[in-house]
């Protein structure tokens, strides 16, 4: 806002990087759902990292805990 | 030896003092076969997200675990056997958490996530597209307030 030359752009779009990544970032449990719901879109799905912004290497290890996450019913499978 | 942290989900109609004891008993196992628990939460009475053997409830026990892997296999047949044990999940891990789990810290601190969010500033992906329609006067506007700030 400050700065002019950000301003001038019409759509600037900020590059929004990895969640996981960086200092104090969370730490990636499937026994966190809290964390683990803001990954999973309304009908219980995997939400794809160019929407999240997760890396590769976390979303794999994000798609593994919510994977463990359905199997003792913390998340759903499906929401109908 | 291996570490391990353990999930078993109970049927919802067992009583609780019913899965602290049926808890002590497995642990009882796993010192039995030279391992050792190291920390056991009790989640209490949890609705689970799908219905697993007419289900809607259950009780939820987390057992860290720092045993040989025939210990825990003796374990899991043994809670395979009974009944009332409806799930069970145990999941290899390179450190065990210490204190409460994400599970039990996130009641806590619910509250000051909340306020979080109302201390981010404002977005700037979201305004939308300037306005290219008519003339851009605002730089002489600035600097009239500015001259006027000034004078009050």
């Amino acid at each position: 806002m400050s700065n002019p030359q950000f301003a001038r752009r019409p759509f600037f779009r900020r590059r929004k990087t990895c969640p996981f990544t960086g200092p104090n970032a969370p730490k990636i449990d499937f026994k966190d759902t809290r964390l683990m719901q803001r990954y999973v879109s309304e009908r219980g799905k995997i939400v794809p990292s160019r929407i999240t912004a997760v890396s590769a290497k976390k979303q794999r290890e994000l798609a593994k805990a919510i994977k463990r996450a359905r199997n003792v019913a913390l998340l759903p499978f499906i929401v109908q | 030896m291996a570490l391990y942290e353990h999930i078993f989900i109970v049927r919802q109609d067992v009583p609780a003092t019913a899965v602290e004891t049926l808890t002590e008993e497995l642990s009882a196992i796993i010192t039995e076969n030279g391992g050792s628990v190291e920390k056991v939460e009790q989640w209490g009475l949890r609705s689970l997200a799908y219905r697993i053997k007419k289900n809607r409830k259950g009780h939820y026990v987390l057992m860290n675990i720092d045993a040989p892997s025939a210990a825990v296999v003796e374990m899991e047949r043994i809670q395979r056997i009974n009944e009332d044990i409806i799930r069970i999940l145990t999941v290899r891990v390179e450190e065990l958490e210490e204190g409460p789990s994400a599970m039990l810290r996130t009641r806590e601190d619910r509250d000051d996530r909340r306020g979080r969010r109302d201390d981010r500033g404002p977005r700037r992906d979201d305004r939308g597209p300037r306005r290219d329609d008519r003339p851009r006067n605002d730089k002489p506007q600035a600097a009239e307030a500015e001259s006027k700030g000034d004078a009050a």
